[in-house]
């Protein structure tokens, strides 16, 4: 396989993962950017664990989703319902100390970075049948109780709390699914990419998976699986030269599209449309 | 001589999204006149009183104020041409002082300031006294007659009031109900938005009756209050 | 204890930095109802153009209306984008700091590929001044001495504006009811446009003011103020403006205490620490919230 297409394949199943990873918190109005953090840590727990102590990947993938679940559950219980632009300040401030942690780390590589992560056979295979997988149970989230109770709490939480839902527990577990869902991506991240660097967790990052969710559509799941691979694939075809300017081309697409097309490219309305029209087509052959 | 139109309402229609809440309404105020738009909750005489002034877009028809179409002009415009509005629940800026708020309501109209605050304190003695009192502060009724003290310092050519006597007791009402009579022999027309029928029949000159969205009777106060109609949906007595 | 009082001296010029930001940022949420994180990456802006006019002329007034009217045109120059976003979705503040978290890095991207070739810039040494007043270890120097009075009088003068004038009355109105507003006949779109150059005018000064206390500036650096400044915002209560006033304050001497008493890059992460300890604690802000 060609290093390009490698690469753009790894990326894009992350980045499908770290996009869920934002759009669950979402669903209850929350920009959840502590999953970045989340990506951080199991990032460079799972390079240092499998470099340092050899431990077999299944059981690093393991403790890589509990960090991710641990990082999102203890600022859970105090951000579970807060404003959604405390909870964007809460992840941006968590990132920036874990980066911090992380470039005076020598044992992590500091600011020069951590390599020599070891390579781990079918990986790419693996990587996306776990994105299915994960997909499988948001769209089984989505389409439970919990889903519901969240759109109620998207548009306004007094309303849901009049009608009995715990905003906050619910805050709290879609926090934590995202977590577990970044922690999970941090460690495919590593395994993937093979060397870590803290520069590459900054606001660029963040700005990059916002696009991918706003641009896809935010109100559905099934909206980064086309942005993701469109957005991806852009920066590897663009010749190097705009390439370079990728973060203005993210940013200006972010804004161009959160203005013209407020819902994104999958919207729900169209989703039923097209349930609409294969379920009529259906109904159209058994008669 | 032909009595001179203030406001005249042509055939308006208005939605929120895909709810109609007015269907080709249409009214007209003279000047001098008290004119009531009684109807019960929800009959749209709120929406009516936004579309007037802009804040409400109107889909159709047109909207005539002392001759110029200001059929959707932006509100601040249309206030300044001496429109006012009273708004439900008797609203002023609850962070600011009596005096702060009498100040933003000349915005407008910020030359003869001392003497337009000297007629309102004529007309509401009260806020005189409460003048560097924080507005949050007052009573409901205080509010109410500083919501349209700020009003009148605008010196509006057509003053209208949004359910003037919801949430406050009857006594004050009645004061307030003086107090605008008295603004209306001073030469200010009004025009009153009610659910509350009997006071606003008993005040007013003429009236239009509201049902969801429509015009469903009007005319002189005295022939409606024995309308055998308005007698049993809205003053409650049997025919 | 000298160390202390230095370094207090220096969180208080700092830390009237960070008011004059935290004013702006709150002035264009209470009155426009937007979040704008690229506010400070704005600044940061006008201090490139600062240092750009730097090379040409040494007149310091000069500088200070470049500054000034960079960072008010651009200021103004993107209210149209946020109106259409209200237009759109509404006053929603969330779905603004989408769009402004874009600015910022669109801005960012931009200085780093554009300015001084992505180097950081240094202002001339005449720029940031010699020390004025020194005894020991504590040392005050010009930019330091420019950025605490400055500060405090364009604070003095903001909350003169805000609650003295007849404009600033107007804008009170708007951030306490802005539907209640347009009933009494204030344009609201006029007076919003008027948030933006006040914090355009704001920011401006800020620029200049943090340039000679800096003495640097780099294309990162409106991130690392942004986020300070955001959560200083936030530790206040969002929209609490004498709330960002303390803790602007606040946030300036902590974070020179950590210079001061602690390793170099462990401060900074000691500065977000704190804020963050605090934010956990009281989401809503100490002081509450104003929006
Ligand atoms: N902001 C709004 N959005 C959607 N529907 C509204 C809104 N305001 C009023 N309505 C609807 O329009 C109709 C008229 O309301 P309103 O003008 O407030 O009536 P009134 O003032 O007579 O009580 C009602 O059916 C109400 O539900
Ligand atoms: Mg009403």
């Amino acid at each position: 396989m060609s290093p390009v297409l490698y690469y753009f394949l790894s990326f894009t199943g992350i980045n499908i993962l770290m996009c869920w990873s934002l759009y669950l918190p979402y669903r209850v109005g929350q920009l959840h950017y502590l999953t970045v953090a989340c990506m951080l840590a199991s990032a460079y727990f799972s390079g240092f664990a499998a470099r340092e102590w050899s431990w077999p990947f299944a059981l690093i993938v393991v403790v890589g989703i509990l960090i991710g679940i641990l990082i999102c559950l203890i600022p859970s219980f105090a951000i579970g319902d807060a404003p959604c632009f405390t909870v964007v300040i809460i992840g941006l401030t968590i990132i920036f100390i874990l980066k911090t942690a992380v470039e005076n780390s020598p044992a992590l590589g500091g600011t020069i970075g951590f390599f020599g992560i070891p390579q781990v056979n079918h990986l790419l295979p693996l990587t996306y049948l776990l994105v299915v997988y994960a997909g499988a149970v948001i769209y089984r989230i989505d389409h439970s109780r919990l889903g519901r109770a969240a759109s109620v709490v998207f548009v306004d939480k007094n309303t849901a709390a009049a009608l009995g839902i715990d905003v906050k527990r619910l805050g709290m577990f879609f926090q934590v699914a995202a977590g577990a869902l970044a922690g999970l991506a941090g460690t495919l991240y590593a395994f993937l990419i093979g060397g870590l660097f803290p520069e590459f967790f900054n606001l660029g990052v963040i700005g990059t998976l916002m696009c991918m969710l706003f641009a896809g559509g935010h109100t559905t799941m099934w909206g980064v699986i086309v942005s993701v691979p469109i957005l991806e694939g852009m920066q590897l075809l663009l010749p190097s030269a705009i390439a370079s300017w990728r973060q203005v081309i993210y940013a200006l697409t972010l804004i161009v599209i959160v203005l013209v097309l407020p819902g994104g490219l999958v919207t729900k309305r169209m989703l039923l449309r097209l349930k609409g029209k294969v379920s009529g087509g259906i109904s159209k052959c058994n008669n | 001589m032909k009595k001179s139109s203030m406001l005249k309402v042509e055939g308006v229609s208005v939605s929120y999204g895909p709810v109609r809440a007015l269907e080709n309404i249409s009214i007209e105020v003279d000047r001098r006149e008290i004119v009531a738009l009684i109807g019960a909750n929800g009959a749209g005489k709120t929406t009516l009183l936004k579309a007037i002034l802009g804040v409400q877009k109107v889909q159709s028809g047109k909207v005539l104020f002392l001759g110029d179409d200001i059929t959707n002009s932006s509100t601040d415009k249309v206030a300044n041409m001496g429109l006012g509005l009273i708004p439900e629940g008797h609203l002023v800026f609850s962070t600011m002082t009596v005096l702060e708020n009498l100040q933003l309501g000349a915005y407008h109209n910020p030359q003869d300031f001392n003497d337009n605050l000297e007629n309102v304190f004529e007309s509401f003695p009260v806020l005189r006294k409460r003048i560097h009192q924080t507005a949050g502060t007052l009573s409901g009724g205080e509010q109410q007659m500083l919501s349209i003290a700020r009003t009148l310092m605008s010196k509006p050519e057509l003053v209208m009031v949004d359910e003037l006597s919801l949430g406050l007791a009857p006594k004050v009402v009645s004061e307030i109900f003086d107090i605008l009579g008295d603004l209306n022999n001073k030469g200010y027309t009004i025009l009153l938005a009610e659910q509350n029928a009997k006071k606003t029949l008993e005040f007013a000159n003429r009236a239009y009756v509201m049902e969801t969205g429509r015009v469903v009777l009007q005319g002189l106060t005295q022939e409606l209050m024995s309308h055998p109609e308005v007698r049993r949906a809205y003053l409650g007595s049997n025919v | 204890m000298e160390i202390f009082a230095a370094q207090l001296l220096n969180g208080l010029s700092l830390g009237s930095m960070y008011v004059l930001l935290v004013l702006g940022f709150n002035l264009m949420l209470l009155v426009a109802k937007i979040i704008q994180f690229a506010y400070p990456h704005l600044v940061v802006l006008s201090m490139y153009v600062c240092w750009g006019v730097l090379r040409h002329t040494d007149n310091m007034l000069l500088v200070v209306l470049a500054s000034v009217a960079s960072c008010i045109v651009v200021n103004v120059a993107i209210e149209p984008i946020f109106r259409l976003l209200a237009k759109r979705h509404g006053l929603d503040i969330n779905v603004s700091f989408v769009v402004s978290m874009s600015m910022a890095l669109l801005i960012t991207d931009v200085m780093s590929h554009l300015l001084n070739y992505g180097y950081p810039i240094a202002f001339p040494t005449e720029w940031v001044g010699k020390s004025i007043f020194s005894s020991g270890l504590i040392a005050f120097s010009a930019g330091q001495a420019y950025a605490l009075f400055g500060g405090i009088a364009a604070v003095a003068a903001f909350f003169y504006l805000l609650y003295r004038t007849r404009q600033g009355r107007v804008l009170r109105a708007i951030s306490e009811n802005s539907l209640l507003s347009s009933i009494i006949g204030i344009p609201i779109i006029k007076t919003r446009v008027l948030s933006y150059a006040i914090a355009g005018l704001l920011g401006g000064l800020t620029a200049v003011m943090f340039a000679r206390l800096l003495g640097s500036a780099s294309p990162g650096l409106g991130d690392f103020v942004g986020m300070k400044v955001v959560a200083a915002s936030i530790l206040a209560g969002l929209g609490n403006l004498k709330g960002g006033l303390v803790c602007g304050l606040l946030l300036g001497i902590a974070e020179s205490m950590a210079i001061g008493y602690l390793a170099g890059s462990w401060s900074n992460a000691i500065a977000f620490m704190m804020m963050l300890v605090i934010m956990l604690i009281k989401p809503e802000g100490l002081f509450g919230i104003e929006a």
